[in-house]
């Protein structure tokens, strides 16, 4: 594998007794879109922070392209960034507003026009140089203050919650744009962000931050479906958790049933969580006809469009209460109402075990 | 151990690029302006209250000689009551104008506003000269005061319930806006009388207005040298002791001890004051419901006569200064003659002064605003040396604790001594515009800050992040975003600077002499009538440049109107 674009090693940030940053180490390689996700103090801002140079760590190093950028300001970094709040110039033109770093590197004047066109254009409103930020809607805003930063053609592209302030449907709209526009340029991009479908649907990979420190790093589909730790199982999308216990290697009890699970290299008798995707829970009729499959009823349907979302209890389950994801169209073929009684099924490969304890402790 | 160390990464020490120098190094300047202009004279003046006249240390002796001299330190007592008495009936006035303006619908609302502001205009002085024509021994109400003497604690009351009144006003009105209107809604519908939601809705809300503007007052009027100076008569009182002690015995040490007692309450008002702002601030929540009152004949009828009378009162003073002013010979010859305007034959003012005057005005504005307002950005914005930045706007909330004379003593002590390489500035222009600007510092530099802070926290990061110097955003964005700030700073400069008399009455020199200097000294020599037409110069004038700040403002707003979009602040 090539040298990584930008190797932070050992990275650690102390505000008085508070340690914001315990000890990080990530590699990102040129071209890659990573996403610091995790909840609202657990450090991905001042990790980015630290990257960008805006508030340099206590400790630890960073390089970008092979140079050593630790201590330098950020003037003399090279990175371009983005502010949720877009902390565009009000009292300048949008053209002025892309233009603005351009314009002190002493450019010729028709070179600098020509360049904010292309940017103008790059976001799709080739029509507003002239107008003002107040003159926009915050969407737009955002394609700005995105042109303004990628103008310098910086090397890195910071995008500090870029889309938190916006309403939910121009975010999912944008989000799809700004991973376009990175592919398109190839630019290697960290986002930062507390939303994880958000994270999940844009990154190449994603560092999963909790307490300063990194709980971990892999590619959205890894994420998800192996998370490293029960707060990464718990934090990134719904999940079961479940406690259980080992009865032997490979199958756990739970209830009245036992089902086949993953190894863990837990010892048996452990008292476990056993972790479960919603939609891992297949419903399988009123008669039991699969393997690895138990007997429950259903609680309450919730009805969500495309999908029901089912709570089950009682039967086997006992007073587990497990939540299940059955699509519309299932729901209907089975003709599933409450109170029913039902068979499910979870493969064995969908059944994660993590050490018990609250995530959150 | 050894290997502890080796273990340990090495802690990184940021590295400083030109912005990063250039903020440092002018938040130390900064820092050494203010130190100079304001610290130092203060703490050279406390060193002053334990020295003897030869300068050798002698305790608290000044200060045992003070208290043991009941003609002394009877200017306590005397300055306490009166500036309590003053300070409850501005603020009962006060409230109930500012309740009729922000919750009433009484007519006419924007022209009291004007009137009860036209105070600020003038120089504190100008009450005590008009209540002397009207109440003194040849005043044309004299009758009225049944027998008591104008001259003395009566007249200092209304000489400064008249200067004093606006002050509360601003404060009052600022905390009455800011109703939740859903409190009066959840009041009447559980059935509360007005006057019990009056008692728990409306005073509560504003109790912090309330006793900062106590607070705020009663300062003004303790620390005050115009008004006791010129209807005070044997009456004496602390400010007035300080410029009797300095200018009429040269007894400096004295005036020390003076000043240091009369820095208490101002000291005290100053926390009170900074306690109840973040107070304030935070008891009105952001989902509040803006408060519309609703017509209600009675109470709307009896407000408008309580500020009618108000404003009636107000602008008979005004008038009586005035009309005084160009009166040929009160009260015997009351044709009228623009002779006192000319100054010529009277004793202590000129044009002359009133040109200083002007330059003063000007070169505070220009110099105040520039100094408050990057002071303010480096303060506010600056990414380095945290501590450097926390002392320089601990610095600049000093002058709001000290009474003009006080400074103005300190600076004697400083700039006056002999060995200071700053002495050459004593008896020139620039000391008494450096002393107006510290003196008038931290209600400027607030006023910057509040601007800042509207501002994106983040402009600094994108324009470093753009490897633009921050110079250039501050003159680029900044500045024109925070104009409308800007020029407020500058104006309260300018009017301040021209009504001043406290700080700079120590400090003017013969070739310096000041138009409000000047009204006090012709007040002194007998001359009242060109006293009265100086402190109309002064009103007319403050009010000429209030009014081109108005125009100006309203040019910038509709200049600015395509950017600032709907949200006007």
């Amino acid at each position: 594998m090539t040298t990584p674009y930008l190797r932070v090693r050992n990275l650690t940030k102390h505000f008085g007794d508070f340690t914001a940053l315990d000890d990080v180490s990530i590699d990102i390689h040129q071209g890659e879109f990573v996403c610091f996700l995790g909840p609202s103090g657990c450090g991905k801002t001042t990790l980015l922070r630290a990257i960008s140079g805006l508030d340099i760590q206590t400790h630890g190093t960073v390089e970008q392209n092979g140079r050593d950028i630790s201590a330098l300001p950020p003037a003399k970094r090279d990175f371009g960034i983005v502010f949720q709040s877009y902390a565009l110039f009000q009292n300048l033109t949008v053209a002025r507003n892309i233009a603005y770093g351009l314009e002190n590197r002493k450019q010729p004047k028709a070179m600098i026009r020509q360049r904010v066109q292309e940017l103008l254009e790059l976001i799709g409103l080739p029509d507003s140089g002239h107008k003002y930020p107040s003159q926009l809607s915050g969407g737009q805003q955002q394609r700005v203050a995105l042109a303004r930063a990628l103008a310098i053609s910086p090397g890195l592209l910071l995008l500090d919650e870029p889309l938190s302030a916006l309403d939910a449907k121009v975010r999912v709209y944008l989000r799809d744009e700004i991973k376009a526009l990175q592919r398109r340029l190839g630019i290697t991009t960290i986002m930062i962000t507390h939303d994880q479908e958000e994270a999940i649907s844009m990154a190449d990979r994603i560092v999963v931050m909790r307490n300063g420190k990194i709980e971990q790093i892999g590619t959205p589909l890894e994420i998800y479906h192996q998370p490293a730790s029960l707060f990464v199982a718990e934090f990134i999308g719904a999940m079961n958790l479940l406690p259980a216990t080992l009865v032997r290697q490979g199958e756990i009890q739970l209830g009245q049933t036992r089902l086949a699970c993953k190894m863990d290299g837990f010892a048996t008798g452990a008292s476990v969580h056993a972790a479960v995707r919603p939609e891992d829970v297949v419903c399988t009729g009123r008669t039991n006809g699969h393997a690895n499959s138990f007997q429950a009823e259903v609680q309450d349907m919730e009805f969500m469009g495309p999908f029901f979302w089912l709570s089950l209890s009682g039967g086997e389950l006992g007073d587990h209460r497990l939540r299940a994801q059955v699509s519309s169209q299932r729901a209907r073929e089975l003709d599933l109402r409450p109170r029913d009684s039902m068979h499910l099924h979870i493969p064995a490969e969908q059944i994660r075990l993590f050490p018990n304890g609250y995530p959150h402790g | 151990m050894a290997e502890a160390i080796v273990m340990a990464a090495p802690r990184i020490r940021p590295r400083l690029g030109r912005d990063e120098w250039l903020m440092g190094g002018g938040l130390l300047v900064l820092a050494l302006y203010l130190a100079v202009t304001l610290l130092v004279p203060l703490v050279i003046m406390l060193a002053k209250s334990l020295e003897d006249s030869e300068g050798a240390f002698v305790g608290l002796a000044n200060f045992a000689q003070y208290f043991s001299n009941p003609a002394l330190s009877s200017a306590i007592g005397n300055s306490v009551w009166v500036s309590a008495l003053a300070t409850l009936i501005v603020i009962v006035l006060a409230f109930g104008y500012a309740y009729a303006l922000t919750r009433s619908c009484i007519p006419f609302k924007g022209f009291f506003r004007l009137v009860a502001m036209a105070p600020l205009l003038a120089p504190s002085l100008l009450s005590a000269i008009a209540l002397i024509y009207l109440f003194g021994n040849q005043g044309a109400l004299k009758g009225w005061l049944f027998g008591e003497s104008i001259y003395g604690p009566v007249g200092i009351v209304m000489g400064s319930v008249f200067w004093t009144f606006p002050h509360a006003l601003i404060i009052l009105i600022t905390a009455l806006s800011s109703a939740d209107a859903r409190l009066y809604e959840a009041s009447e519908s559980l059935g509360a009388t007005r006057w019990r939601t009056f008692i728990t809705v409306t005073l509560p809300g504003a109790r912090y207005g309330l006793i900062s503007a106590t607070f705020v007052v009663f300062t003004l009027v303790i620390t005050d040298f115009g008004v006791p100076k010129v209807i005070g008569g044997q009456f004496n009182m602390l400010a007035t002791d300080i410029y009797k002690q300095v200018v009429g015995q040269q007894n400096f040490q004295m005036g020390a001890v003076v000043s240091l007692i009369l820095l208490l309450p101002a000291v005290l008002a100053f926390f009170v004051e900074r306690w109840a702002q973040t107070r304030q601030g935070s008891a009105v929540s952001s989902r509040a419901v803006h408060y519309q009152a609703k017509p209600r004949p009675v109470r709307d009828w009896a407000l408008l006569g309580l500020v009618s009378l108000a404003a009636l009162l107000i602008l008979g003073i005004l008038g009586m200064a005035a009309f005084a002013s160009l009166a040929k010979l009160w009260p015997y010859n009351l044709s009228l003659t623009l002779s006192h305007y000319d100054f010529s034959n009277a004793d202590g003012g000129s044009w002359a002064s009133y040109g200083n005057s002007i330059r003063l005005a000007l070169y505070t504005a220009i110099f105040g605003s520039l100094i408050v307002f990057a002071g303010a950005y480096l303060v506010e914005k600056s990414r380095v040396v945290k501590p450097l930045r926390t002392a320089t706007h601990l610095l600049a909330l000093i002058p709001m604790a000290v009474p003009g004379m006080v400074l103005g003593l300190a600076y004697i002590f400083f700039f006056n001594a002999p060995g200071n390489p700053l002495n050459f500035l004593y008896g020139s222009m620039t000391i008494l515009v450096l002393a107006t600007i510290a003196h008038f510092y931290t209600v400027s530099h607030l006023t910057a800050l509040t601007a800042l802070k509207q501002l994106d926290p983040e402009f600094e990061s994108v324009s470093a992040s753009l490897k633009t110097p921050f110079y250039r955003t501050f003159w680029r964005v900044t500045t024109p975003m925070c104009l409308p700030a800007i020029l407020d700073i500058g104006i309260y400069f300018f009017i301040n600077a021209m009504t001043t008399v406290s700080a700079v009455v120590f400090l003017y020199s013969p070739d310096t002499t000041l138009a409000s200097v000047a009204v006090l000294n012709m007040d002194d020599a007998g001359d009242t009538a060109p006293a009265a037409a100086m402190a109309m110069l002064i009103v007319i004038t403050a009010g000429a440049v209030r009014l081109l700040h108005t125009g100006l403002s309203h040019w910038l707003h509709r200049r600015t109107q395509a950017w600032r979009g709907g949200k006007r602040t």
